[in-house]
């Protein structure tokens, strides 16, 4: 405008309202696209983490819902959440969602271990940030089974198992670590471990 | 320039990645498996695309001093809505995509367009130059994904193709190989292509 006067578009309070109107615009698009698919993500979620435990187990999963609500019950107990699987009235074991330090952030992972704690049945990594294609491979099948039906409590004492090359035999007490990522391999077995120790005192106390 | 000279130039004469050389952190971040490098380029299309768009459209409008603030929010908001789509709809994707999505936000080829070309040019235009970049990056993406995942992993699109004689080189897993595989395709486009086509027209 002219005569000395400063446009609205020139002025300095201009940017500012600016700032704010396409804020709103653009938080509101997204608050109603969050909106939108909340349910179906946690819905997700949920169900992947009912199938993760079944499979644990090694349960049906035909129909995630019911076989869930037949096999698995949620037990808190003196500040311990786990879930305990049973088939026909026979307790088959319990599982436990565990955390340890990766290479980049914190790993999430399920174990499941047999009834009296002395196997490990199986374990599923839930989450973790390692390096795709590297460390990533920690959710690779070939890795995870490795755990599967191994031998974690002799004499008394808690087994740490050892990591070997990724291309050799392993024993009992072994397992096969992914080239390239040491650092993952070991933080996968190490949360294992220490994790099993916690178990092992809280749920000794628990029967007790 | 007609549209069509508008995606070639983006897209080929002046590619983002081999060209301007933005952009690179991406390509050498997912490049290891090709359906990474398909998905991530995806999302920058679509980014591109739409932000481009959305900063054409009030160009007019926006301060000059807070553009730059404009054009983020505009890009995050976009960014945000790939990642949240992929969560809802492709969860398996998103699960090993991981971070990389979210760090979309930070390629430097999506801010230089909307600087470059959105903020001076009518939607249409902006829109077919953001598509163009999208594809250009996308087409790097692939190349390097299709090298890195056949000698990595013996695989493409995780269908198994070297039978079981190949060994994987571990090199081709891990980010050094992207820097190797990036500066070879360099090379090829500006050294013994581009020798070539100016050759043919003189």
């Amino acid at each position: 405008m002219s005569g000395g006067k400063v446009s609205f578009i020139d002025s300095k309070g201009y940017p500012v309202i600016f700032m704010i109107l396409i804020t709103m615009l653009f938080i509101g698009i997204l608050a109603t696209f969050y909106h939108a698919t909340i349910d179906r993500i946690s819905i997700y979620q949920e169900i992947s983490y009912r199938k993760a435990l079944l499979d644990l187990f090694g349960l049906p999963q035909d129909n995630i819902e019911a076989d869930y609500s037949n096999y698995i019950r949620k037990i808190v107990k003196d500040n311990i959440q786990y879930y305990e699987a049973s088939r026909d009235s026979n307790l088959i074991g319990y599982a436990f969602e565990i955390k340890g330090n990766g290479l980049w952030g914190t790993i999430t992972a399920l174990i499941a271990v047999n009834q009296d704690i002395t196997r490990l049945l199986k374990i599923e990594i839930l989450s973790q940030n390692e390096t795709p294609g590297l460390g990533g491979r920690i959710t690779e099948k070939w890795f995870k089974n490795q755990f599967s039906n191994k031998l974690i409590w002799e004499d008394g004492a808690l087994i740490q198992f050892n990591l070997v090359p990724e291309n050799e035999e392993i024993s009992d007490s072994q397992i096969r670590q992914i080239t390239g990522a040491t650092s993952s391999s070991k933080a996968v077995v190490d949360m294992i471990f220490r994790n099993l120790q916690k178990i092992n005192e809280k749920m000794d106390l628990t029967n007790d | 320039m007609t549209k069509k000279q508008i995606f070639i130039t983006s897209a080929f004469t002046e590619n983002s990645v081999w060209k301007q050389i933005l952009g690179i952190c991406s390509a050498l971040a997912v490049t290891n498996i090709m359906m990474n490098s398909l998905v991530m380029g995806l999302g920058v299309i679509f980014t591109l695309a739409l932000s481009s768009l959305s900063i054409s459209l009030i160009r007019n409008y926006i301060p000059r001093r807070v553009r730059m603030m404009v054009q983020t929010l505009i890009i995050a908001s976009y960014v945000i809505i790939v990642d949240i789509f992929l969560k809802a709809y492709f969860p398996e994707i998103s699960k090993s995509l991981g971070p990389y999505v979210g760090l979309i936000i930070t390629n430097c080829i999506i801010m230089g367009r909307m600087e470059a070309f959105a903020a001076k040019n009518r939607p249409v235009e902006a829109m077919i130059d953001g598509i163009g970049a999208g594809v250009g990056y996308t087409l790097v993406l692939l190349i390097i994904s299709f090298v890195r995942e056949l000698f990595g992993f013996g695989s493409l699109f995780g269908l198994q193709i070297l039978g079981g004689w190949w060994t994987n080189w571990s090199i081709m897993v891990m980010a050094p190989s992207a820097f190797f595989m990036l500066a070879i395709l360099i090379w090829i486009i500006e050294g013994p292509l581009a020798a070539r086509r100016s050759a043919r027209k003189v």
